[in-house]
């Protein structure tokens, strides 16, 4: 038997055997899949191909981190090299003669050096760099896959050293592209030395090299399915099939029965797809709030430990059972699952675009169902169904705020308006916030905007509530508010609290309401831009915190900063902005939890973050729940007089000249 | 085991209350569960949990119950019932206890817990005179109760801390302080359902005569010499205490 004989038999076999077995592993993924919860991921074609563009081809999200992009980028790019490898090998013992020509042949070298690059840096970065990120994650899977990378490399630089002898010796056809390996060139003329190029020795050698390449490409493909490097397969579909619609809608759809998610048929296949998605990069885990707060909530994790349970579920033909541990609870602890702020920072920094808050939020409804939740939370959750509003105080308080003010504020009820303004919970209760409330008010009454709010008929907007997981309580709120704001007469709706923002604009759909909903930074930003309001620009540096609400969700970064940019302010970015801010902490529910756990409060590292910029001493935000949460911060670090967290509409204040004693201080500075 | 909770609604004290005519305008407040019967009634799910029982909640129809019925059905009671008949909001204690005995004597009950008090019952005088009527065991301020055959055992603390462990014979009546965990949440969409789903059972009853206490009149303390009042305000009343604590030295500027 010739080597030719050999290898073929040897690569038939390996076929058989490896694409078997991943086919096996793929049916019971598909079927697992089937079996799951529907959603919609195929509309939209062109945006879908666009974004497979920019995140697999160009590597977008990757290169946020620029060195784990770009060894990321070497080593994927080979992947695409290896095709041309896999032809011409298998071609050349199949068909002896066959060759790739002389122009792909070289690419392949190329592609050798540019991979061996990537695993050193690779190396680099796991043994000496070991960013925080990779805690958690299977190391040895890491190395053992970069081992078998190196194998085929090297492989393919000693089949391409033989070829010419095995070409010549045993198969009797010319070798054309000898020369184009160059590194297998280079290595021939060793053998040439030692006299190692005659039909056994060359037979050996090629084999040694084809079973290094051939046999662990196909080893691999046996392997993948059940490895983190699934995600070489699972990545382009799992991207292709990502969130498309608005970003900020928990659910596209309304639950039919309950959103509840207790076993791995309650999750959706496009869930269940980004389990087995997931590179175990930690990129999540590093931008993740709660993580940072030393509480044992990690994104990363929660997909790990997830895909790990429906494994063994798999494994012992469980998937579905009532029986099985509880997933919420058990699989993921009661503390993870409470700890999110759904404040969306993993799924904006997932290269693969894993959704981790819908699964988070499914699986605290299904904790929530067997009546388990924090007893603070608990309050507010009954305060919203009796009174409307988080605080407990009687929905007859909720427009207290507006009275003794100069200026009238219409209800919107009972006369048309041109401009309604849906207040939300801390900016109408909230004693702090209150005072901007009423600044906003006779901001927009020195504008000539004919506005007006729903006076008692607004009640909670209902974006928590979901996010605790009661989808009901959501809709009751949601439809409450719906009834008042299709009873009011309006042009157009503004909020001043990106949580209802949020429910307003991407939760409400769902339940029939489409109406175009503003931030109130968008709002003033065009009342001066039409010229409605003069400002007098008030020369000041100030750094903006973008809440996830407004940035992240809404994509609502650029005009917080013109507006900025219109007041006179010239800001000074932290860090971690736009879509890639970091949450407060108040988010999801937590800002009504207890602190346990909590080593580093996330807004008190954010207070941290803003005080490395040079010569900056205000912190500006713009939602009602930032005003309370770092003020608390500033206050319990001791910081105030070297930072002052200010609301926009102060500043708006100040501006167009409504300044009070304390405000004009913004000014002097 | 046959365990019955009895259950009412009180004013909401979220909102002001205002005395109209030397009266609470009762039609025109918001009710919620008393958290006292909340209270028992968790501990009664908590022993259905822990033994195995089967538990009513009862209450008498002084107006609308039915939500925080069906909300101790959806979580967890196997039947609740409503004693219907022609009863008002101002229904007094002794009126309803004897409603709550009548109707539990009938049904044989091995154990009934309540909340041990109720806003508007602060001396916590339901569970005694439904015990007395039906003329047996009774305990209040209790809390902790585990059942053992046909005997119950409970804790009742004292100040300072002493506790003090009971045993008492089946049937029996318990006024419960507390419940072992927090009264668990019940979702929105769990209580809909269970109103599509589940029925309350109805007993018709009237009240009989009792004797009655009437109310004469309702005011605020009148100063008397050693009292100073410092009124509603606030911001009055703020100044005030922070003027004695820094007149006591207990503030730092
Ligand atoms: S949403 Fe925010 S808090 Fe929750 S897991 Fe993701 S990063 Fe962490
Ligand atoms: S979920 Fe995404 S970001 Fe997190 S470890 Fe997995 S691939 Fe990386």
């Amino acid at each position: 038997m010739t080597v030719r004989t050999v290898l073929m038999i040897f690569t038939v076999a390996m076929i058989l055997v490896s694409g078997g077995l991943f086919m096996r592993r793929l049916a019971t993924l598909i079927r697992v899949m089937k079996g799951a919860r529907p959603a919609q991921r195929t509309d939209r074609l062109g945006a879908r191909v666009q974004s497979v563009v920019e995140h697999v081809l160009l590597h977008r999200r990757m290169f946020r981190i620029t060195y784990s992009g770009l060894l990321h980028y070497l080593i994927f790019s080979g992947f695409v090299v290896l095709l041309i490898d896999i032809v011409e090998t298998v071609g050349e013992i199949f068909f002896p003669g066959f060759t790739v020509g002389r122009v792909l042949a070289p690419l392949v070298d190329i592609w050798v050096l540019l991979v061996a690059l990537g695993i050193l840096m690779a190396l680099y970065n796991r043994l000496v760099i070991r960013p925080a990120r990779f805690h958690g994650s299977d190391e040895k899977d890491a190395y053992l896959i970069l081992g078998l990378i190196a194998a085929i490399i090297v492989g393919i630089v000693i089949h391409d050293s033989f070829f010419p002898f095995v070409a010549r010796e045993v198969l009797h056809v010319a070798d054309p592209v000898a020369r184009s390996h160059f590194l297998g060139w280079a290595l021939s003329r060793v053998w040439l030395r030692l006299g190692w190029t005659g039909p056994t020795a060359a037979s050996i050698g090629y084999a040694v090299g084809y079973v290094m390449d051939m046999g662990v490409v196909l080893a691999f493909l046996a392997y993948l399915p059940y490895s983190k490097h699934f995600h070489i397969f699972a990545a382009v579909p799992n991207i292709f099939l990502r969130n498309l619609g608005p970003k900020g809608a928990l659910l596209a759809q309304p639950p039919e029965d309950t959103m509840a998610i207790r076993t791995f048929n309650d999750f959706t296949w496009k869930d269940l797809l980004d389990l087995y998605t997931c590179t175990e990069c930690g990129r999540c885990q590093a931008v993740c709030p709660a993580h940072a707060a030393g509480q044992p909530l990690s994104p990363k994790m929660v997909i790990l430990k997830l895909r790990d349970a429906l494994n063994e579920q798999l494994a012992a033909k469980t998937v579905g059972n009532a029986d099985t541990p509880p997933i919420a609870g058990q699989v993921i602890s009661q503390d993870e699952l409470w700890a999110c702020t759904t404040c969306g920072a993993c799924q904006e920094a997932c290269p693969v675009f894993i959704e981790h808050v819908p699964k988070i939020v499914g699986l605290r409804a299904a904790l929530l169902e067997d009546g388990d939740i924090e007893a603070n939370a608990q309050k507010v959750l009954v305060a919203w169904d009796r009174q409307g509003n988080s605080f407990g105080q009687p929905a007859r308080k909720r427009p207290a705020w507006a009275k003794g003010l100069d200026v009238p504020i219409k209800d919107a009820r009972k006369e048309p308006v041109d401009w309604l303004w849906f207040v939300g919970d801390f900016a109408a209760l909230d004693p702090r916030v209150q005072r901007l409330s009423q600044l906003i008010a006779r901001l927009l009454h020195q504008a000539g905007v004919d506005f007006g709010i729903l006076y008692e008929g607004e009640v909670n907007a209902g974006n928590e509530a979901l996010r605790i997981g009661e989808y009901g309580l959501f809709e009751t709120l949601a439809q409450k508010n719906i009834q008042a704001l299709n009873q009011a007469q309006y042009q157009r709706i503004f909020t001043t609290d990106p949580h209802s923002l949020n429910a307003l604009k991407n939760e409400y759909q769902k339940l029939g309401f489409h109406r175009e909903v503003r931030h109130y930074t968008e709002a003033f930003l065009e009342l001066i831009e039409t010229g409605r309001l003069t400002v007098r620009p008030l020369s000041m540096r100030a750094t903006y915190h973008d809440p996830c609400y407004l940035g992240r969700w809404n994509g609502i970064v650029e005009a917080p900063r013109r507006l900025l940019e219109r007041l006179g302010v010239e800001l000074v970015e932290m860090p971690r902005h736009g879509v890639q801010s970091f949450c407060c902490g108040a988010g999801g529910g937590r800002i009504w939890m207890e602190e346990t756990n909590i080593t580093d409060r996330p807004a008190n590292q954010r207070i941290r973050e803003a005080m490395t910029l040079p010569d900056v001493h205000y912190f500006v935000v713009a939602c009602p729940k930032d005003v309370s949460m770092f003020s608390a911060s500033v206050t319990a670090m001791g910081v105030e007089n070297a930072l002052r967290v200010v609301d926009m509409a102060e500043l708006l204040a100040v501006a167009v000249g409504l300044e009070t004693a304390e405000d004009a201080a913004l000014i002097s500075s | 085991m046959k365990i019955a909770v009895l259950m009412k609604d009180v004013p909401d004290l979220v909102e002001d209350l205002e005395v109209e005519d030397g009266a609470l305008p009762l039609d025109e407040m918001s009710f919620v569960p008393s958290e006292w019967d909340d209270q028992a009634l968790e501990e009664a799910l908590l022993i259905k949990e822990e033994d195995g029982a089967d538990v009513t909640a009862v209450a008498v129809d002084t107006g609308d119950v039915d939500t925080m019925l069906y909300t101790a059905l959806a979580k967890g009671v196997d039947r609740a019932v409503k004693i219907v008949g022609d009863f008002s909001r101002s229904l007094t204690n002794r009126q309803r206890a004897q409603l709550l005995a009548r109707y539990c004597q009938n049904e044989r009950f091995d154990l009934i817990l309540t909340g041990v008090q109720a806003i508007d019952d602060l001396d916590g005088q339901i569970a005694g005179l439904v015990a007395g009527l039906m003329g047996i065991g009774h305990a209040s301020v209790v809390r902790d109760v585990h059942v053992a055959q046909d005997r119950v055992r409970f804790v009742q603390e004292y100040s300072g801390g002493k506790m003090a462990e009971f045993d008492l014979a089946c049937p029996a009546l318990l006024g419960i302080q507390a419940a072992r965990k927090p009264p668990r949440y019940v979702t929105i969409a769990k209580v809909r359902q269970v109103q599509k789903s589940a029925e309350i059972d109805e007993v018709e009853d009237s009240v009989g005569e009792t004797p009655v206490v009437t109310v004469r009149r309702l005011y605020k303390p009148e100063s008397g010499g050693h009292a100073e009042m410092w009124g509603d305000d606030v911001e009055t009343v703020a100044n005030h205490i922070v003027a004695i604590l820094e007149e006591k030295k207990l503030l730092r500027g």
